[in-house]
C-alpha cells in the first residue's frame, strides 16, 4: 500500500541536503505549529510531521516553547534523555548544539526541550529569534511546537517562524480561536504563509450532519488546507509508547501525517478522503438510493 | 407477497429519509452561528455596536431620502474572505432639492450648536478624562506590550472602545 511513498522517501535519503551544491550553508525554513485552543493537537502534530520529516531525509529539529507544560519530549519517548533544555541555552549553561537531544531512532532528527520548572518569561521574542538563525544553518526544518493562547509564550513561538500551521478540530470554539490566531498572523510581516491543519475529523459524524465536515471549517476561515487528520484511538496508544504515528504503516492518521510532511515538502498529494461513507448504514443507504434512482 | 416488499420498502426509505431531514441540525446551526461571531470578532462589532451605527445610518440617510427607518437593514455578510457591510434601504420617497436643502442645513446648525457645547463642556471634562486614563493604563500594565502592538494593527481600532 505505501510502495509509492517509500520510493520517494528512499530517493530523498539519497540527496545531500546538509550543504547546497555551493557548498553554502543551507537556510532551513521556520515552521511554527499554532492554535489558540490548547488540546487541539498542536504537540502531536509536531511529533509527528518531525518525524516524517526526518523519514523523508530532512534534517529536523523541533523546539518546545510550551515553557512548564512540556510534551513533545513525551510524545517522541525522549524524556529520559533531556539533560539542558532551552532555558539552559539562553541562560549559558550550555552551548545550543549540547542541547539537541537525538531521536532514538532517527538521527536526522532532534528535539530542543522546553523547561518544566520555569514560566513564560523565561526566554525572550529575540532569543527565540536568535535560536532558529542558528538552527537554520544546520537544519532543513525548524518545527516550533506553541503553547496555547495568544499571549507571550504565542508572540515568543511565533517570533522567529516565517511559515505557520494552525491547527484546528472541527468544533466551534476551536474555528473561533483559529481565526483569531490567523488574524494574528496576517498582522506579522515576518509570517509569510500559513496553512491550516484539519485534525480529529470524524467521518461518522460529519456523515450524519452532526459535526462540521472539512468544507465547512475551510469555507468559514478562508485558509488553505495542508492536512486533514482523522480522529484516531491509535494516537492515544502511540502517545503512551512514545512513538509518534506516523512510524505506524498501517494507520490511517500515520498516512494523513506522511501526506502533509510530502506537501510541506512540495509534492502534491490529493486529501485522503475520510468523508466517504464506509459504514455498513452507508453502505445500505447507497443501495437503497440506488434502487430509487437518483435521490438526494 | 409484491406488496408485502414495497410496504417494506417505503418504510425503510421512510426512515432513511427521516434521518436526512435532520440537515438543518448541530453542523448548520453551527455553521451559522459561528459566521455572526466571526464577524463579530474580525470587525470588533458587537450586536450594540451594530444597532448604533444603524441608528446614525438612518438619521444620516434621512436628510437625503425619505425611508421607512425601521425596515433599515444593515449586516455584516462574508464575502470570500472580506467582510462586506450590507446595507439595504427601503426608499419611500425622494425628497426634492428644496427639502434637500433644509434637512443640511438644519443638520449644519446642529452641528454648530454641540461644537459650542463641546467646548465648553471639555473644560469641565478634562480632568475628569486624565483620572479615567490614568487608571485605564493601570490596568494595561499586565497585558503584554506586544498584544497592545497588534491591537493597534487591527483594522478598525474604534473610537467606541473608550
Ligand atoms: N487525531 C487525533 N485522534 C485522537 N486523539 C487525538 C488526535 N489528535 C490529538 N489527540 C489527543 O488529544 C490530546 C491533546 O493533544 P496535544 O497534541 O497535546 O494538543 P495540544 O498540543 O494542542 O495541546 C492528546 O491526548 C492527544 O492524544
Ligand atoms: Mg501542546
Amino acid at each position: 500500500m505505501l510502495s509509492y511513498p517509500q520510493k520517494i522517501l528512499d530517493s530523498l535519503n539519497k540527496i545531500n541536503y546538509t550543504t547546497n551544491i555551493k557548498g553554502e550553508t543551507m537556510s532551513g525554513r521556520v515552521i511554527v505549529i499554532t492554535s489558540g485552543k490548547g488540546g487541539v493537537g498542536k504537540t502531536t502534530t509536531n511529533a509527528n510531521i518531525g518525524t516524517a520529516l526526518a523519514r523523508a531525509g530532512k534534517k529536523v529539529v523541533m523546539i518546545d516553547t510550551d515553557l512548564g507544560l512540556r510534551n513533545l519530549d513525551l510524545l517522541l519517548g525522549l524524556e529520559n534523555r533531556i539533560v539542558y533544555t532551552i532555558v539552559d541555552v539562553v541562560e549559558e549553561r550550555c552551548k545550543l548544539k549540547q542541547a539537541l537531544v537525538k531521536d532514538k531512532k532517527n538521527p536526522n532528527l532532534c528535539l530542543l526541550a522546553a523547561a518544566q520548572t520555569r514560566d513564560k518569561s523565561a526566554v525572550t521574542e529575540e532569543q527565540l529569534k536568535d535560536i532558529c538563525e542558528t538552527l537554520k544553518k544546520d537544519f532543513d526544518f525548524i518545527l516550533v511546537d506553541c503553547p496555547a493562547g495568544i499571549e507571550q509564550g504565542f508572540q515568543n513561538a511565533v517570533a522567529g517562524a516565517s511559515e505557520a500551521i494552525v491547527v484546528t478540530t472541527p468544533e466551534m470554539s476551536a474555528v473561533r480561536d483559529a481565526d483569531r490566531i490567523i488574524g494574528l498572523l496576517e498582522a506579522k510581516e515576518e509570517i509569510k504563509s500559513y496553512k491550516l491543519l484539519l485534525n480529529r475529523v470524524r467521518p461518522n459524524l460529519v456523515k450524519t450532519n452532526d459535526m462540521m465536515s472539512v468544507d465547512d471549517v475551510v469555507e468559514i476561515l478562508s485558509a488553505d488546507l495542508i492536512g486533514i487528520i482523522p480522529e484516531d484511538t491509535g494516537i492515544i496508544t502511540s502517545t503512551n509508547k512514545g512513538e509518534p504515528i506516523v512510524n505506524d504503516d498501517k494507520s490511517l492518521a500515520g498516512k494523513a501525517y506522511r501526506n502533509v510532511a510530502r506537501r510541506i515538502i512540495g509534492e502534491d498529494v490529493p486529501f485522503l478522503n475520510l468523508e466517504e461513507d464506509t459504514s455498513v448504514m452507508g453502505k445500505v443507504k447507497k443501495f437503497f438510493s440506488g434502487l430509487m434512482g437518483k435521490e438526494k | 407477497m409484491n406488496e408485502i416488499f414495497t410496504n417494506l420498502y417505503n418504510k425503510v426509505i421512510g426512515f432513511f429519509r427521516q434521518t436526512e431531514k435532520q440537515e438543518t441540525s448541530a453542523k448548520d446551526v453551527a455553521c451559522n452561528r459561528l459566521r455572526v461571531v466571526l464577524m463579530q470578532d474580525r470587525t470588533n462589532l458587537t450586536p450594540e455596536l451594530m444597532e448604533r451605527m444603524r441608528k446614525e445610518l438612518v438619521e444620516l440617510l434621512s436628510k437625503y431620502v425619505e425611508m421607512d427607518k425601521e425596515a433599515l437593514e444593515l449586516n455584516l455578510e462574508q464575502d470570500g474572505d472580506q467582510v462586506a457591510l450590507m446595507l439595504s434601504i427601503p426608499v419611500i420617497r425622494a425628497k426634492d432639492e428644496e427639502e434637500i436643502q433644509k434637512a443640511l442645513q438644519e443638520s449644519e446648525e446642529e452641528k454648530e450648536k454641540s461644537e459650542e457645547e463641546d467646548s465648553s463642556e471639555k473644560e469641565t471634562s478634562e480632568t475628569v478624562d486624565s483620572e479615567e486614563n490614568n487608571a485605564n493604563k493601570d490596568s494595561e500594565k499586565e497585558e503584554s506590550p506586544q498584544e497592545k502592538e497588534t491591537d493597534a494593527k487591527e483594522e478598525n481600532p474604534s473610537e467606541d472602545k473608550k
